[in-house]
This record gives C-alpha cells, structure tokens and sequence, in this order.
C-alpha cells in the first residue's frame, strides 16, 4: 500500500507539474475531466495520493507561465510584476527558485505547523465564523475597492482635471470590479455554458480575465526577452525570506479558510498587513501563499471533525470519497509531502525548459501559441459557448491591464454574487438585472 | 498607520456591539461595513479627493533628464522666506523625478537648522520598492540655499522624494520670527477632526439607525486617534479651533510593520472573542485562556525568538 501512494503522490504531482506549465489550464479542469472520464477508483489509497499530488504540483508549478509568460491564474495576479521584473532584467530563473523557495516553507508551514493544530483549532474557528463569512467577504471587498490608491494626478495645480487624472486608474478599477461582478450574476443564474459542463462553467470567464489579456498584450507590443542567466544564486536575506514566509502563510491561510477568498486575495490583504515592499519577500510570500491556498484548502476536508472544503479540488473530491478520520488526514499529509519533494524537485528543469523554450521562439509566438492552446482549451472543455464567455470576459480583463487598475478587480467575478448570494440577497440583484 | 489597520479597528470596534454581531448572524453586513468603511474614510477623503484639489503656490519639478538640486533648494528656499517676509502662508509642492515605469530618481531635501539653509542631494535611481538599482550609477549631486530666517520642522528635518507623488509643504510663519514648514498639509486637516466624525456619525443615524450612528463615529475616532501614536497628528477640532493641530507622540510611523500587524492581529482577535460571546451556546474545548495562549503567547513568543535570531544573524554578517 505505502508504495501505492507513493507512486500516485508522485505521478500525480510529476502530471500536473508538466500540465501548470500551459497557460488558461487550471488543475481543477483536469481533475473534473479525469472524474467525467470515469476511470477514476473510488479506494482512498489511490484516489486521495493522486488528488493531493496533482494540487500541490500545480501550486509550486503554476508560477512558471505566471513568470516567464506573464499569464497568470487568478490566485497569482501579484506575482506578475516582481516575476516580470526578474525575467526583464534576465533573472526569471532566479525568480522561480525564489517563489519556489517560497513553496518549499509553505509545505513546512503547513505541514508542521498548521497540520497538527488544525484538528483543535479549526472547529472552533469554524463554529465561531460560519453564520458571519458574508460580512467577512463584505468587508474584503470594501478593502479591496477604498484600498486602491490614484496613480496619477501627479503633476499639476490642483482641480478637477488633476482629480479626473488621477482617478483614471481607479475608476477603471471601480469599473473592473462591476462589469466583471455583473458578468459573474449572469454565468450564475443564466449561464450560456451548457449544463453537462456545469462545473466548468466560470472556467471561460477566468482564462477570459486573467490569461487571455497578458498574452494579448504579449502579442501586440512584440516585447521581446533578454537572455536569461540560469543561475539559482540570489541575494534571498534570512529577513525577507522570513517576512515572506510569515506574510504569504498567513494570506494563504485566510483564503484557504474562507470561502471564496482566493490566493490572490489573501497574498493583497496579509501584503498590506504586514506592509510588505520588497521584491524578493514578495516573491517568497506568493510561493508560500499559493502552495497554502491550494494544498490548505484541499486539506481542511480531512481535517477530522471539520468537513468542510474549500476550492475546486475538495468539490471535486467529494464526489467520490468523503474523507473522516485521522489515516485519511495523515494519508493526505503524508501524500501532500511526498509531491511537494517532487514537484520542488521538478522547478529547477523545468524553468530550465521553459527558458529554453523562450530562447528558441520569439515570445510573441510562445504567446501566441498558449493564446491557440487556451483557445482549444476552452473549445474543448465549454464549446462554442465557452469561447463567446471568455472573449467578452477578455474584454473585462483588458481594462486594467490597459489602464494601469488592478487585475485583482477581476475578481468581482466571484466576490460580488457570492457575497449576495451568502447575504441572502443574490436572486433579489439578480431579479433587478433581470436575469430571473 | 496602514489603510488595513484602520480598516480592521473600525471592524473590530463594529464587533464590541452585540447587537451588530446578531445582525451579521441573520444577515446582515451593514454595521461591520460602516466600521470598516468609516474608518478607512479620513484618509480615503484626503488621498483620494482633497489632495487633487489643493493648489500650490510653487510647483518645483525637477528634469528627469538632468535634476538641477539648485533648482530644487532655491524653489523651497523661496517659498520658506516669501512666508516670512509676507507673514503669510505659502505652498510648495516637490514633484518626483520619474525616469521610467519602474525606476525614480531620489532626491533629498533637508532643513540645515543651524547653518539657516536649505541642503538638496540629487542621489540614486530606486525602483518602486525604493531599492536601489545598481546599474544605474548616477554622480551624487547637493546644493543648498540659504534661509532668511530660522526653520521649525513638523515632521522630520530631512524630506526624501523618491516615489509615486512627492511631498509638499505649507511653510508657515509663526510669532517667533520662524517658518514651520507642515509637512503634507493636506492630509489630516478637516477630515481627521471628531467633528467632522461627528456629523458623519449624525448623518448615518438619519439614514440608518442610531447603532450605525454610534458604528461610525466610534470608527471614524478610533481612526484619528490611532493616528495620534504617529508623527503628523490631526486637527482634532475643525472647524473649530482650525488652527489647532496636534503634534502626534512620534511613537511609530505609518509604515512600520510591527504596529501595522499588531492592530490588524489585535483587531482579528478582538473580532472573533466577540463573536464567540454571541454563540448561543458554549464550546466546550475553548475558553478565553486558550485564545490568550494562541491568539497572543504564542505568537509574541514567535516573534521575540525570530527578532532575536535576525538580529543575531544580522550582527554576524556586519562583524564578517
């Protein structure tokens, strides 16, 4: 048996580590498509080891498009500008041993520490928060929204055109945040995606959000690459290390719990908390808070006497096998060790790869070719339906990277209905747009 | 201190009211926004609309291509000694110096106190996170000029311009025959004042309830006078007592993480104690002992042990 999950930790772990590398496929796609196959097993043994593999291997892997192709999922949207700094400045491999130092301490953190006290702690977290996660989720979007400070209205006597100047950035934001937050209401009370694909249903809107508009821009401005030095050695202190650590495990930790709350997210809210500025800790915390997020909250559906889950994958696994006592916990941890070690193993050669791959091809063609791939992607996976959704949600997605807003506004995708929907208000505002 | 510190003391303080606790558990978020909201609003009103709208008497912005510090002293030098000898008021804005979309040329002004004059150094091109980029080796430039009369700084005796917006001043002539150059003078004015507070608070009793009334000044106060532990104070009394300002205890600056975190981890703490009392029924495996232990023990145990042991790595490294 020990060997078994071995080999599916790993396995799992080594497939998705490969797959997180295409930019617009999320390991939840994957996983929703191998369960639709049906040659999934039901016996834990097998089941819990491959899951856990896949999730963690895409959690350190995911980095890599996000760095060296600048089309980030939705959990990584800040690593983008330190990632592209270190890959302008030829040190994008630098950059990913950094994040995946990052997501070597989070494997640590939640190994070691979080894993244990979790089975005490959490219940009572989860008692006390559970009839108050709409007002949480409230609050985090208010933050989000007042937290967004003018960039421009530098330069000027004061007045109104100095004001408009300003909030350019900003307004386009507040826009961000409501276009995609109303195209959110519509995927859920009337989505055009086919219902045999339900559960892929906001998979279009977010490669539409968060990947299509990087490659487009990718593709337009022709920005081409300079030469990367393969050089893991980095100027990475004890103190930013440690800083990074402790911010990126306490925002992964809060989106792991928290419905809805994503990676994201939680690395911009503990960033703030923790007045987070540079570079490197930066890039330690988004490793720490990925491999948190992902591998966190796909572990609190084992965590005895919780029985809750958080993200896709504990969705997904439910579906076949509910997790309840402590050697389904322990197979989950041990499982989540195991393809950790491989899957840090991995980001070495393939970053390797990865460089390679930009030195040999213009990256307007590597852009466009992931921009083919994720359209195929989402044929494939939504039809026709999928494709529509996306480019209009690509519209969305444009406008911050265009305007200089945050891409995290995004996000209003899932926030705004969720936390309608969880105040109990959701079909009223989708009553008044007309959308019942 | 930090947006997300004032944020959470407004949520925290939200959570002292049962009756908002028991709102939030049948679903309703209003009251814990109004904290929240209310007491991120006196700097969300300064940053985000007042500042755009107050008007500079001397706009100084510095070629990208070329910073001339003598430009730049004899711009500030001119607004402190136009106030005194106008005995009036003047405002001087200093504009960063941009060299790209990442990169900013540092500058620094400092009040010479004794010596009466103005010191500019033109210094290294930084990045956003005001790390230095070392290929970029630029000559370090200085010039002063001189000052007709003596200074009394409000803030700090040197100023550094690097990034995003640059500081601005209010010299201001005092009795003493000085210039107290007010640092950043549009922030904190009228929307750091209890009365102000006060009328959003009335405001919010007519539109809601007296709660949301009570919600919103007590976070709008909390704001204001967290800020006090600062450098810049407020003036706590506008419209009345326009003038009078408080010069803050210069306990923290706004950016030290360790405060930061310590209210936004405070408040969290604060915000599930007084969720937990609201239960309606007790759990057995907790009590408030335990979240003393892990809530603050633990993590100042944490934090001592990994201060010490940076510290220590810190001195090993300088002594190597």
């Amino acid at each position: 048996m020990i060997y078994t999950i071995i080999i599916y930790a790993a396995a799992g772990s080594v497939v998705s580590s490969i797959l997180a590398c295409i930019p617009g496929l999320h390991v939840y796609n994957v996983m929703g498509l191998l369960l639709l196959s049906g040659c999934m097993p039901g016996c834990p043994e097998i089941i819990v080891p491959l899951f856990t593999g896949m999730i963690v291997g895409y959690a350190v892997m995911s980095t890599l498009p996000s760095v060296f192709l600048a089309a980030p999922d939705e959990s990584a949207l800040f690593i983008v500008l330190p990632g592209q700094k270190y890959l302008m400045c030829g040190r994008g491999y630098e950059g990913s041993i950094i994040t995946a130092c990052g997501s070597m301490a989070g494997l640590f953190l939640l190994l070691l520490l979080a894993a244990p006290l979790a089975p005490a702690l959490l219940s009572v977290a989860h008692t006390v928060f559970q009839p108050h996660l709409h007002w949480i989720l409230w609050c985090v979007i208010c933050f989000m929204l007042m937290s967004e400070w003018p960039k421009g209205g530098v330069l000027g006597d004061g007045g109104f055109a100095k004001f408009i100047d300003g909030w350019k950035a900003t307004g386009a934001g507040l826009v961000t945040f409501f276009l995609s937050g109303l195209l959110g209401f519509i995927l859920l009370y009337r989505s055009p995606i086919p219902s045999t694909v339900a559960f892929q249903n906001i998979m279009p809107a977010f490669v539409g959000l968060f990947t299509l508009p990087w490659l487009l821009l990718n593709i337009v401005s022709g920005v081409s690459i300079p030469d990367q030095k393969i050089d893991s050695r980095s100027n990475l202190g004890a103190v930013s290390f440690l800083r990074g650590v402790f911010a990126g495990g306490l925002g992964g930790g809060f989106a792991a719990f928290f419905p809805v709350v994503s990676g994201g997210v939680g690395g911009f809210l503990s960033g703030h908390a923790t007045a987070l500025r540079d570079d490197k800790a930066f890039l330690v915390s988004q490793g720490v808070s990925k491999l948190v997020y992902y591998a966190g909250g796909f572990l609190l559906l084992f965590v005895p006497g919780l029985g809750i889950g958080r993200g896709g994958g504990s969705w997904l696994m439910r579906g076949i096998y509910v997790p309840g006592s402590y050697h389904d916990y322990y197979l989950a941890m041990a499982s989540m060790a195991i393809a950790g070690a491989v899957s840090l193993l991995m980001v070495g050669p393939l970053s390797w790869g990865m460089i390679k791959l930009i030195g040999k091809s213009s990256f307007r063609f590597l852009s466009f070719v992931s921009l083919l791939l994720v359209f195929v992607i989402v044929f494939a996976v939504t039809g026709w339906r999928g494709e529509f959704v996306m480019l209009v949600a690509a519209g969305i997605g444009l406008i911050p990277v265009l305007l200089g807003s945050r891409r995290m506004n995004c996000l209003g995708v899932i926030l705004l209905p969720m936390a309608c929907n969880m105040s109990g208000c959701g079909a009223k505002v989708a009553g008044w747009m007309g959308l019942l | 201190m930090k947006g997300i510190a004032h944020f959470s003391v407004g949520v925290a303080l939200a959570s002292f009211f049962q009756s908002a606790v028991k709102a939030g558990a049948d679903g309703s978020p209003m009251y814990f926004i109004l904290g929240g909201v209310f007491g991120l609003l006196p700097d969300t009103l300064d940053f985000k609309f007042y500042k755009f709208f107050y008007r500079y008497d001397i706009i100084v912005t510095p070629d990208p291509l070329d910073p001339d510090p003598q430009m730049i002293a004899d711009g500030v030098a001119m607004a402190v000694n136009n106030s005194f000898v106008d005995k009036k008021p003047v405002r001087i804005k200093l504009n960063t110096i941009r060299m790209g979309s990442d990169l900013w040329r540092q500058y620094s002004v400092k009040f010479d106190i004794p010596c009466r004059k103005v010191v500019v150094s033109v210094g290294p091109v930084v990045r956003t996170d005001q790390s230095v980029v070392e290929e970029y080796s630029c000559k370090k430039k200085e010039a002063h000029s001189g000052l007709l009369c003596g200074v009394k700084p409000d803030y700090e005796t040197e100023t550094v311009a690097d990034i995003l917006d640059g500081p601005s001043f209010l010299m201001k002539p005092t009795a003493d025959k000085r210039v107290v150059p007010i640092f950043i003078p549009w922030h904190r004015e009228w929307s750091h004042s209890l009365v102000i507070g006060l009328l959003f608070a009335l405001a919010g009793t007519v539109v809601w309830d007296v709660l949301a009334g009570m919600i919103i000044f007590g976070a709008f106060a909390a704001h204001i006078l967290v800020d006090q532990l600062g450098f810049l104070g407020s003036c706590l009394l506008y419209p009345f007592r326009a003038s009078l300002r408080t010069g803050g205890m210069k306990l923290i600056h706004s950016g030290d993480m360790l405060p930061n975190f310590g209210a936004v981890w405070f408040s969290c703490l604060a915000i599930f104690w007084n969720l937990y009392r609201a239960l309606p029924w007790q759990i057995d495996s907790f009590n408030p002992l335990k979240l003393v232990f892990y809530g603050v023990l633990l993590p100042l145990v944490a934090i001592v042990l990994l201060r010490r042991l940076l510290s220590g790595h810190a001195r090993s490294g300088t002594s190597a």
